[in-house]
């Protein structure tokens, strides 16, 4: 970079000296703290750098500095959609487009050769005769995703999107009532409508549901994204929805991963002592004759536990156990 | 001059500690597959080379918690009597849960050893241990046993001692170390410890593990033994336990517990090599059929049945045998001795009352040696996972099934066999609704009855009186859930251990300790209960009777003696036959007067008005009140009573019928006796594994239930026309 930086510096005495231009030396600086900075920079972090640096200068006298380092091609500048202008070093030869975050306004930049070639090809098509280009991608940063809860109370969603019900968290007569009602965790649901008085009304499947507001706030619900569901099962794995589930709601023959014990005291605790711990497997044999307990298998070991025991038990990558490996 | 030296011996349940313990002692003990079988603590005693070892068995637990009796006996023991040397046994083939255990007994700090047993099962199953690097990680030595086959017994015994003297010699128990961040608060708690100058049982860094852990019963200790340090160290704990809480948002105790699975599962990464492809799982392919959707169920009720049909029908011989053998020797006494008061009360009192108890022993030995063969396999853990749905809507925990079970047999074990439950309320709840299920001992009283009311129906009228103790069981429970025990209950999590082989030499001797109880019962209380039965009957010896029966069996004979002088020889032998029976009606007559008068039948009398809304009659409220000495005893009080003495069942059916009482009177004590206040060891019992309350509580409530019902059964049937 920095022998890069070199070449631009030389380049730069060279032009703006046969150019005749005035205060050759104070520009001269602008360059250097502009070539300090990386990435987009506006007229304000090039005046904090340079105050840094400790040369003052004009405010005015800074942007016409950065408008002739535009117009001769030592930065690019970048108007996003209502931002400050950004400038960005214009290395020639390289190009490249940008990704900005409406949240927090983090602009990315990538180059991927298909899009470019793609540009090319659809200009030719059109008879057009290309340029340049600028391209820009507004969205959310994989950060602010990451720190978004993707996940909302069902009485927040709106009318007409499509949820998939991921937690309940609801004491234990809720949990009753809710599963009761025949939802379960890992159901796609849809919004029929919403906003009465808090009431709810759902469609799973062919079924109607109206759901108070006490209900509906202690069920979290999540986007359903087709394509991710898309995806994973074209890799042949079960489709994401299925994936985690409690163990109560485990078919027998299932072998899962524990992600997490939950439930109180002693329950917990003994759980924990027989076995029953984060990253452990669980295979449930079967269920006995009456629907309850569960017959599981854990570190080698046989035991069993009731149902209600069984859904304080959160399993991930469930699957089928193999039938050769037995 | 010996040395004395102390191994506890450690260990899960179904590990095979028992038979390793066995093994070493040679002791009459019982060894089962049902967790936790190992109720009480036991002890035996061995003689090797210069040492007196006193080898005492821990129960086996999973951890060591304060969660259940077991858990606490074991690490108390282990902490109070500091035995010379814990030798924690090991199942081999199921290394990573046993560790867990193993390392909490570790941290106790005595001595020890790993004994990795059943070597055999964890070879069969492909899975290698590698022994020298087990022992080099823990620092302690590691030696292999086959317990069945008696393999690795001695080098057990050698290794201990060694290690024994190693310590005698200055070696120290190396601790295990968690994540850096629970130790910094382990380290904290231990300085605040030593610091107080409080100076606790057990090693400093348990304790402190303890406190952290929030054991409510160490921090009672502390709390006992300074207040003011309690309260610092206490307060400092919680604020430990905060941080971890806000680190990893989670308890310290389940924290820990991770911490603890994980060291166990670099060992076990370090030490074992599982040789895939070599696993064959009989155990699952046998619960392919007899915890089957469809079969479970009437398999396990087929089983049940055959146990019945064992116990009773085969039963029925030796019970012949026993009975004709009493009945000899009581006609040798009578023929052999002068009629005195001393014979009358070894033949009425003594040989009649046991007599009519001892015909139970092989019902007895029947029915245990089928409970054993159900625990031995591993069978009894399977009808807890499917029997607990059902025992579930009477507020119970499946386990709560066994000492149900055991019932049938007898009371007395079956309380004790309350102790496999981890909950105290659920617990205390088995008790109290045990004594509903009909033991053993109230069957004679149902064979009796039925037999003489009943013929044909007998065997349906006793099906429908379990069945009904069985049904006021689930309803006192749930009632009990309700009132007395609201709240959780305790979780059924429970191993499904592998079916194993039974050894013959251990279903005998769980079966002759069973005999051997019911026996000692009979010699002691039993033996009491008669001699003070035949007392009141007996006393006080002058009775006044109605009119002079000594008189009038004088003029009989006078006037049978002239009719027989003057008669043909044809008439002698019938009129002989006609003076014969009068006779013994006029016995009969006067016996029953006789009783009427003495003490018991004086007590009777007052307890009649009680009695008589049930339709029972003065003899058998007699023989109901007795027979809180014992159930059986209400059979020998019958027999006494209806002075039939002990000539046997027939005698005394014969003799019921006689007495006028109708087959709804017979019900109506039936049912009383399936309900009323259990016997006196039963009682005692309750007594010593729960409280006396419970126990008071017990009586009072059974007996209000069994006056209801008998009354309910009683009016009912008059009221239909029944009689």
């Amino acid at each position: 970079m920095n022998s890069t930086h070199e070449h631009e510096k030389k380049q730069f005495k060279r032009l703006f000296q046969q150019q005749g231009i005035d205060r050759f030396d104070s520009r001269l600086l602008v360059l250097e703290a502009f070539l300090k900075l990386e990435h987009h920079v506006t007229i304000s972090d090039l005046m904090a750098q340079l105050e840094a640096d400790r040369v003052h200068l004009e405010k005015e006298f800074v942007l016409s500095s950065m408008e002739l380092l535009y117009r001769f091609g030592f930065a690019a500048k970048i108007e996003f959609e209502d931002k400050e202008t950004h400038y960005e070093h214009r290395h020639l030869g390289l190009h490249h487009d940008h990704m900005v975050c409406t949240k927090c306004g983090t602009i990315l930049e990538f180059r991927d050769e298909a899009i470019e070639i793609q540009q090319l090809k659809v200009a030719e098509a059109y008879g057009f005769h290309m340029l340049q280009h600028k391209m820009e991608i507004y969205g959310i940063c994989s950060k602010c995703l990451e720190d978004r809860s993707p996940l909302v109370p069902l009485h927040k969603a709106k009318k007409g999107e499509k949820l998939i019900v991921k937690e309940l968290e609801a004491g234990k007569q809720m949990q009753l009532r809710i599963s009761s009602m025949g939802l379960k965790i890992g159901d796609l649901i849809e919004i029929v409508s919403s906003g009465f008085g808090g009431q709810v009304v759902i469609a799973t499947g062919e079924n109607r549901m109206v759901l108070g507001k006490g209900m509906a706030e202690k069920i979290m619900v999540q986007l359903f994204d087709p394509t991710a569901e898309q995806a994973s099962e074209d890799d042949g794995k079960p489709p994401l929805l299925q994936d985690t589930r409690l163990l109560s709601q485990m078919k027998s023959g299932q072998e899962g991963i524990v992600r997490k014990v939950s439930g109180e005291g002693i329950l917990r605790r003994r759980l924990l002592e027989m076995g029953i711990n984060r990253g452990t497997a669980v295979y449930v044999e079967k269920y006995a004759p009456l629907k309850d307990p569960i017959e599981i298998v854990v570190k080698g070991y046989h035991m069993s536990l009731r149902v209600e025991e069984a859904s304080h038990i959160l399993v991930e990558h469930i699957g089928f156990r193999n039938k050769k490996d037995e | 001059m010996n040395k004395n030296l102390t191994l506890a011996l450690a260990g899960n349940p179904n590990c095979g500690k028992t038979t390793i313990f066995n093994n070493l002692t040679g002791a009459r003990q019982k060894v089962g597959n049902w967790p936790g079988v190992t109720v009480e603590k036991k002890e035996g005693k061995l003689r090797f080379k210069d040492y007196d070892l006193t080898i005492v068995d821990l129960p086996g637990t999973y951890s060591l918690t304060p969660f259940s009796i077991e858990e606490i006996t074991a690490r108390d023991f282990v902490i109070n009597e500091r035995p010379d040397i814990v030798v924690i046994i090991i199942d081999a083939s199921n290394l990573e849960r046993s560790l867990f255990l193993a390392i909490q007994i570790l941290e106790l700090g005595r001595p020890a050893i790993f004994v990795l047993n059943m070597a055999d099962v964890a070879d069969a199953k492909g899975i290698q241990i590698n022994a020298a690097k087990l022992s080099q990680l823990l620092g302690l030595p590691v030696v292999f046993t086959v317990g069945n086959k008696n393999k690795g017994t001695d080098h057990l015994i050698e290794t201990a001692i060694d290690e024994i003297l190693r310590f005698d010699q200055g070696k120290e128990s190396r601790p295990i170390r968690y994540s850096q961040k629970v130790e910094t608060c382990i380290a904290k708690v231990q300085a605040d410890l030593v610091e107080s100058g409080v100076s606790m049982e057990g090693s400093c860094r348990w304790n402190a593990i303890k406190i952290l852990e929030d054991d409510k019963v160490i921090k009672a200790k502390l709390q006992e033994m300074s207040a003011s340090s309690a309260k610092k160290i206490i307060a400092s704990a919680q604020e430990s336990r905060k941080r971890i809480q806000n680190l990893f948002e989670d308890d310290f105790e389940i924290v820990l517990t991770d911490d603890r699975y994980g060291v166990i599962a670099g060992i076990v990464k370090e030490t074992v090599t599982n040789l895939a492809g070599k696993r064959i799982d009989i155990s699952r392919n046998i619960d392919l059929v007899l915890t089957d959707r469809f079969f479970g169920i009437p398999v396990f009720i087929f089983f049940i049945w055959a146990m019945f049909q064992l116990t009773f029908s085969l039963g029925a011989y030796p019970m012949g045998w026993i009975e004709s053998a009493v009945s000899l020797l009581s006609m040798g006494f009578e023929k052999s001795l002068p009629p005195s008061l001393l014979k009358d009360l070894l033949v009425n009192g003594i040989i009649a009352g046991i007599g009519s108890v001892i015909i139970f022993l092989p019902n007895i030995l029947i029915l245990f040696f089928c409970i054993a063969l159900f625990e031995d396999t591993g069978y009894m853990a399977r009808a807890a996972f499917l029997m607990d749905r059902v025992m579930h809507t009477a507020g119970l925990h499946g386990k709560s099934f066994i000492p149900m079970l055991m019932g049938f047999g007898c009371n007395v074990p079956a309380i004790m066999a309350t102790r496999t439950l981890e909950s105290k309320k659920d617990r205390i709840l088995t008790i109290l609704m045990t004594p509903f299920m009909s033991c053993s001992a109230r069957l004679p009283v149902y064979i009796v009855l039925a037999g003489s009311f009943f013929a044909d129906r007998a065997g349906t009228v006793i099906f429908g009186l379990y069945f009904m103790g069985i049904l006021i069981a689930i309803l006192s429970g749930r009632l009990f859930r309700k009132i007395l025990f609201k709240g959780e209950e305790a979780p059924f999590i429970m191993e499904l251990p592998p079916y194993r082989i039974p050894m013959v030499k251990s279903l005998m001797i769980h079966m002759w300790d069973r005999g051997k109880m019911f026996l000692k019962k009979m010699g002691g209380v039993i033996l009491v209960g008669s001699v003070i039965i035949w007392g009141l009957s007996n006393f006080p010896r002058q009775v006044s009777y109605s009119e002079d029966y000594t008189e009038k069996i004088h003029s009989v004979k006078t006037e049978y003696a002239q009719k027989i002088s003057s008669a043909t020889l044809k008439e002698i032998d019938a009129l002989d036959r006609q003076l014969a029976l009068t006779l013994t009606e006029i016995n009969h007559k006067q016996e029953q007067e006789r009783i009427a008068g003495s003490y018991i039948g004086r007590l009777g009398k007052v307890l009649e008005p009680v009695f008589s809304p049930l339709g029972i009659g003065w003899q058998a409220s007699v023989a109901l009140v007795t027979g809180f000495v014992a159930k059986e005893v209400v059979v020998s009080t019958m027999g006494v009573l209806y002075g039939v003495g002990s000539e046997g069942g027939e005698a005394l059916e014969k003799a019921l019928r006689k007495s006028g009482m109708t087959s709804l009177s017979a019900l109506s004590i039936m049912v009383f006796v399936l309900l009323y206040v259990p016997c006196f060891a039963t009682v005692m019992t309750i007594y010593r594994e729960a409280s006396a309350g419970w126990a008071g509580f017990n009586l009072i409530y059974t007996t209000m239930v069994a006056w209801c019902m008998s009354f309910l059964v009683y009016q009912t049937g008059l009221m239909f026309g029944f009689y």
